[in-house]
């Protein structure tokens, strides 16, 4: 260095007033000890000594014994039952906004006839919303407050599958049961994590298992394209595919993924387009749905197209433009838009109470008649349950037994879970787009895969 | 008054003002709020230690950065990976991460020097869209089950409980992770306040205003350019790591979406730039002023019902106004334009004060 040159602060040293203040903030810090909050509940260093004895059912397959039996019915106060739910309201995702619509119409009709009963005892369902932009740190912020101010007794339909699996460890110590997450990952099936149940909506590999199996049949030298988003949904149909696809005479061509964040895929399927094959899987969800089928559209592209069962909604199709006509996908639910499904009672009631509490709300729309079924399902897991605490509702919404007319739930069809089987939307429905209707028409007969999901599903997915 | 009697009082009002901020953060916020409060505070800390570093860069020496958010992303991987996968303590991670960041942050400092204002934005712009790339590229997924702009799990509850050695009244996990940022943040601020006012600060002013001048005066532009580039990724990645410990995962889409990087920049601008408290300002703003916007908007505004929807549309919207009408009232930041109307009511105060005096 020039020792020369001054560069010579106007003070080199701490002036004495700062060096105190500064001693008194941290003496403050460290010094500060006993007290504490009126209740410290999560993840204190102290293990509760005692487990929920005596309130957990022989059959258990949920371990309690790290759960603070104190909080088992959080969230119930009075006849009120407060459960949280974290979705996107905004952002590129925002379009699942329509789950919230749904599921608001249907707790408001079923609070309006005097709510839930359990174990003989009426209750009013309020559900708590958060917008998490379909981020996953921020699905993480929200479920902590949900649990810890909110106070809410589980969670319930929390939208998107690396949203879940960044809270999966939360409400696994908290012991909260995060109930019908609107996600069809097989991780759900993972038996580290008893605190988490997926929703009707069909587990991804059954969704291959189906299409494979109609490509076996109606085209089975059929030379595949598969696009996909880049996380953990994405992958699910990419690895699922690539282990169905095997040992068969159908042939993967070619494989592109896209950036989950957004939703532009025009070069991945201009390039999928250029590879000549005839059969187009789409393993995305959401904007990117329409945005492939228009896409391929433009490009001139006509394959036999599959789309994701997450995005089964007449809004989607009417965006995918000429490109959705004849798009392939499954579905749990009966099509509202159809028709042909006017006159069943439960389209009817769904349609009046929707328009009555939710008039902004689509009633076409599959996304909304999503929410609509699934909060059906929630107030049936609530009344099958014995009592009214965490254990006993979980224990219940895993050992569910031949639920039928569910929401829109497709007539005919039953959905169960047991010990073994964690997976409730194994019976299903292939379903055709129609343009010209607007609206899907069914192919074939219901699929009933009942506790198929665990062996139809790469075992690397269910372990992660 | 004379000069000693106004150096007493000030102290006694600095005094009193640390005590009670000690005992704000130090202990009224994390022992009497629950997990949901003391994590956004935690957040508020981090992402004003974030602004602190990029403070020392563009308030300090004038060099703009917007993709500080890939230096935050790199402590928070290398503290989810080494907590995760090596079973390290949280704190062994700090001095790691530090280590790294600082090194990445020379690396990244030299061809920085070759560019200057907007183009070194652009270069900066680089690292926040290569960062969740690399990474989603070469980073197993094995490895890190909590990394990922997708593929994300969420770190174990054991690996977040705060350690042994620490006091009995830091007990649960998130007063853990607020009682760590909270340090992490009052050594940083220490250390900046100390760094601004030392030789090395000098230097990096001299710079800023005046490139040639500082040169013809022995200053060594390329290292000093270098370090401050390298301590503000430093702040960053260190402000990466308590990130983990509060949202209990790592993820980079906030990086990919420039969300953080911009953050940062707008924290440093609210609260005012080459101020030391500032950036600590107004991250704590920046972390609330968006959850309260959104929270507490009104669903009827006289005659009109407001739905969610256009809730979510009108809160960004009101923080954006909100933004235009701080920098047109206070160009200089909060803590910056505090100052100076500050002063300028002091001396008026004295003049109006002394006027009699001399009629």
């Amino acid at each position: 260095m020039n020792d020369d040159v001054r560069c010579e602060p106007r003070s080199r040293r701490l002036r004495p007033t700062r060096l105190i203040a500064l001693g008194a903030a941290l003496s403050l810090l460290v010094a500060a000890c006993g007290g504490g909050r009126s209740n410290s509940d999560n993840g204190t260093t102290t293990n509760p000594t005692t487990a929920s004895s005596g309130s957990t059912p022989s059959t258990s397959v949920i371990d309690t014994s790290q759960c603070d039996p104190s909080t088992l019915t959080q969230g119930i106060t009075g006849n009120t039952i407060k459960i949280g739910t974290s979705l996107p309201l905004s952002g590129t995702y925002s379009a699942f906004s329509g789950i919230l619509q749904g599921e608001t119409a249907y707790f408001d009709y079923i609070n309006a006839l005097g709510g839930v009963t359990v174990a003989g005892k009426k209750y009013q369902i309020k559900l708590v919303s958060k917008d998490d932009a379909y981020d996953a740190a921020q699905t993480s912020t929200n479920v902590d407050s949900l649990i810890n101010s909110d106070k809410v007794f589980a969670l319930f339909n929390n939208v998107g599958t690396k949203n879940n699996l960044g809270i999966r460890e939360t409400v696994n110590s908290d012991c909260v049961p995060n109930l019908l997450i609107a996600s069809g990952a097989v991780q759900w099936g993972n038996p580290k994590y008893p605190w988490m149940l997926g929703s009707e909506l069909v587990p991804y590999p059954l969704e291959m298992q189906e299409f494979v199996n109609y490509l076996k049949k109606n085209k089975p030298n059929a030379k595949i394209a598969l696009l996909y988003a880049n996380d953990d949904f994405g992958q699910s149909y990419q690895q699922s595919l690539e282990q169905l696809v095997k040992g068969t005479s159908l042939s993967i061509v070619k494989q592109a993924s896209y950036n989950a964040e957004g939703s532009d895929v025009k070069a991945q399927v201009t390039d999928l387009a250029a590879s000549k094959a005839d059969t187009f899987v789409l393993g995305g969800t959401l904007l990117a749905c329409p945005n492939a089928l228009n896409a391929a559209h433009d490009a001139g592209w006509k394959p036999l197209t599959y789309m994701s069962g997450t995005c089964v909604s007449k809004l989607l199709f009417q965006l995918g433009g000429a490109g959705a006509d004849g798009v392939i996908s499954v579905t749990p639910l009966m099509d509202p838009a159809d028709p042909a499904n006017a006159s069943n009672p439960a389209v009817q009631l769904y349609k009046q109470q929707v328009a009555k509490y939710q008039p902004k709300a689509d009633t076409g729309d599959g996304i909304v008649a999503y929410g609509w079924s699934t909060a059906a399902l929630m107030q049936k897991i609530l009344e099958a349950s014995p009592k009214l605490d965490r254990v006993s509702v979980m224990e219940t919404a895993r050992t569910l037994k031949g639920i039928k007319d569910t929401g829109l739930q497709l007539p005919g069809s039953t959905w169960d879970t047991s010990k073994t089987d964690w997976f409730v939307g194994e019976t299903f429905q292939l379903v055709k787009y129609n343009r010209a209707e607007g609206h899907s028409d069914p192919i074939g007969t219901i699929t009933d895969l009942d506790g198929k999901t665990a062996e139809l599903s790469p075992p690397s997915l269910l372990k992660s | 008054m004379t000069a000693d009697r106004i150096r007493i009082v000030r102290a006694v009002v600095a005094i009193a003002l640390v005590v009670a901020a000690a005992y704000v953060f130090g202990w009224y916020i994390p022992q009497f709020y629950e997990s949901t409060t003391t994590y956004l505070w935690a957040e508020a800390f981090y992402i004003g230690v974030a602004a602190m570093g990029l403070n020392l860069l563009t308030g300090y020496n004038g060099q703009v950065s917007i993709g500080h958010g890939a230096f935050f992303g790199l402590g928070m991987y290398t503290t989810a990976i080494l907590m995760e996968s090596h079973n390290w303590p949280f704190v062994a991670t700090l001095p790691v991460v530090a280590l790294i960041t600082f090194g990445v942050g020379v690396l990244v400092g030299f061809p920085a020097l070759r560019v200057k204002g907007l183009y070194l934005a652009l270069v900066t712009l680089v690292l926040a869209v290569l960062f969740p790339e690399l990474t989603n590229r070469f980073v197993p997924h094995d490895l890190c089950k909590t990394c990922g702009t997708s593929q994300v799990g969420e770190l174990a509850r054991s690996k977040l409980r705060p350690p042994s050695w620490v006091p009995h009244f830091v007990g649960a996990n998130d007063q853990w992770a607020y009682y760590a940022a909270l340090v992490v943040a009052v050594v940083g601020l220490v250390v900046l306040a100390l760094l601004v006012r030392s030789r090395f600060g000098r230097a990096l002013i001299a710079v800023r205003d005046h490139e040639a001048a500082a040169e013809t005066v022995g200053i060594n532009i390329a290292r000093v350019k270098v370090i401050a580039f390298a301590t503000s990724a430093l702040y960053a990645g260190v402000a990466g790591s308590c990130f983990v410990l509060v949202k209990r995962l790592a993820t980079a889409s906030s990086v990919s979406t420039f969300q953080l990087s911009i953050e940062f920049l707008v924290a440093v601008v609210i609260g005012g730039t080459a101020t030391v408290l500032g950036p600590f300002v107004g991250g704590v703003i920046v972390v609330f002023s968006g959850r309260y916007i959104s929270e507490s908007f009104p669903s009827t505004l006289l005659f009109w019902h407001i739905d969610d929807s256009v809730k979510n549309l009108l809160s960004p919207a009101i923080y954006g106004i909100g933004l235009i009408l701080l920098m047109y009232v206070l160009p200089d930041g909060i803590v910056g334009g505090g100052r100076r109307v500050g002063i300028t009511a002091w001396r008026n105060l004295r003049r109006r004060k002394r006027a009699p005096a001399a009629r």
